[in-house]
């Protein structure tokens, strides 16, 4: 290793790093967390400490959720497709498996009676917002809120398509 | 008075006036006062955001990272003693709420997948920051080293103090710190 490059990452470090600003706006959401913190001091008084840190612990919980929830959408395609796949693959191949279990179910449901007329409309909509999620993903493949929405949009098509067609005995 | 006097007697003056206003909101957040608690926010965003991502090397956990950050420093910001600054126990607040953020984070991912693997990842990592080369360089490290690395060259915290942060020995921080500093010596040498 030339002494060159050492003399140079120095300079570097000496320098120091230069400021950094979030892209996201931040503050709302722990605005949130410290409100829910204050609301339920105020509703209780006794342990105010530990009422705090109980509710600022609940915003921060969503987000391991929303991980644990993309952590078992990854594992179950790792376990359907017997291989890992991350990023744009994972996105692709959620994409993928939608169409084809969105295409069986309404191969299946043909010659079925829809319950209502604007079916389709509903599934062009939600077509519409996994358009615009994935666009957001191709920003952020990893970000764990935007696979999330990705799949809830999944979900909510196959739900619809099911509902739409389930018997009229079996319907709300 | 010489001039130059003049001007250093006004900053000294204009800091004093700062540390005085930052007592005052720190005072105030301890009492719950949400508007002086965004004061300091604002004042320290940029700071906390940049350790962050320094820590995690990823914008979005990053992001996280820094909420979950002040919100802890809401529940915790009693624990200020003033014995220092502000700004040097906030780094070292920020330094543990996000290591420890970053482990929680990534015990679910690697059990399913290899993300530090995966090319979308550094896309992500350093996409945005590619005309800041010693940045570009820390996010490409090992996790391990590059949290030695952040800690110790940049935050000035002392092997034994990483240690027990990040629950190694010191002997492991130092090697993951000269691990560092090879990879990133052998990446500026390849470039000139």
């Amino acid at each position: 290793m030339s002494s060159n490059s050492q003399q140079k990452l120095d300079q570097m470090v000496k320098k120091g790093t230069c400021e950094l600003a979030p892209e996201r706006e931040l503050w709302t959401g722990i605005e949130q967390a410290i409100n829910q913190a204050n609301n339920h001091e105020n509703s209780d008084t006794g342990n105010n400490i530990e009422k705090v840190g109980k509710a600022a612990w609940r915003a921060p919980t969503f987000a391991i959720a929303a991980s644990v929830f993309v952590a078992i959408t990854v594992g179950l395609f790792a376990y359907e497709t017997g291989k890992s796949v991350q990023g744009d693959a994972l996105i692709a191949a959620m994409s993928e498996q939608h169409q084809n279990q969105k295409q069986s179910l309404l191969i299946r449901f043909k010659d079925r009676p829809a319950a209502t007329n604007n079916w389709q409309q509903q599934l062009d909509e939600l077509d519409e917002a996994a358009a615009a999620i994935k666009k957001a993903l191709e920003e952020e493949p990893n970000n764990p809120a935007l696979l999330k929405m990705l799949k809830n949009v999944y979900e909510q098509q196959m739900a619809i398509i099911e509902r739409v067609h389930a018997p009229t005995w079996n319907q709300a | 008075m010489p001039a130059d006097l003049t001007l250093i007697k006004k900053q000294v003056s204009r800091s004093s006036e700062q540390q005085v206003e930052e007592t005052q909101l720190i005072a105030a957040a301890k009492q719950q006062d949400v508007k002086a608690f965004k004061a300091l926010y604002d004042q320290y965003l940029n700071m906390v955001y940049g350790l962050c991502l320094r820590l995690c090397a990823d914008k979005s956990l990053a992001e996280d990272a820094t909420q979950e950050v002040f919100i802890q420093l809401w529940r915790k910001i009693d624990n200020f003693d003033g014995n220092s600054q502000f700004s040097t126990w906030l780094h070292s607040v920020t330094s543990n709420v996000t290591i420890s953020y970053i482990r929680k984070q990534r015990g679910w991912w690697q059990k399913m997948i290899n993300i530090e693997q995966s090319s979308a990842f550094e896309e992500v990592t350093y996409g945005c920051l590619e005309d800041v080369q010693l940045e570009k360089y820390i996010y490409k490290l090992p996790e391990r080293a590059r949290w030695v690395f952040v800690l110790h060259a940049l935050e000035g915290y002392r092997h034994e103090e990483i240690a027990k942060t990040l629950g190694m020995a010191v002997g492991s921080s130092k090697a993951q710190f000269h691990r560092a500093k090879n990879l990133l010596q052998g990446w500026i040498s390849d470039e000139q």
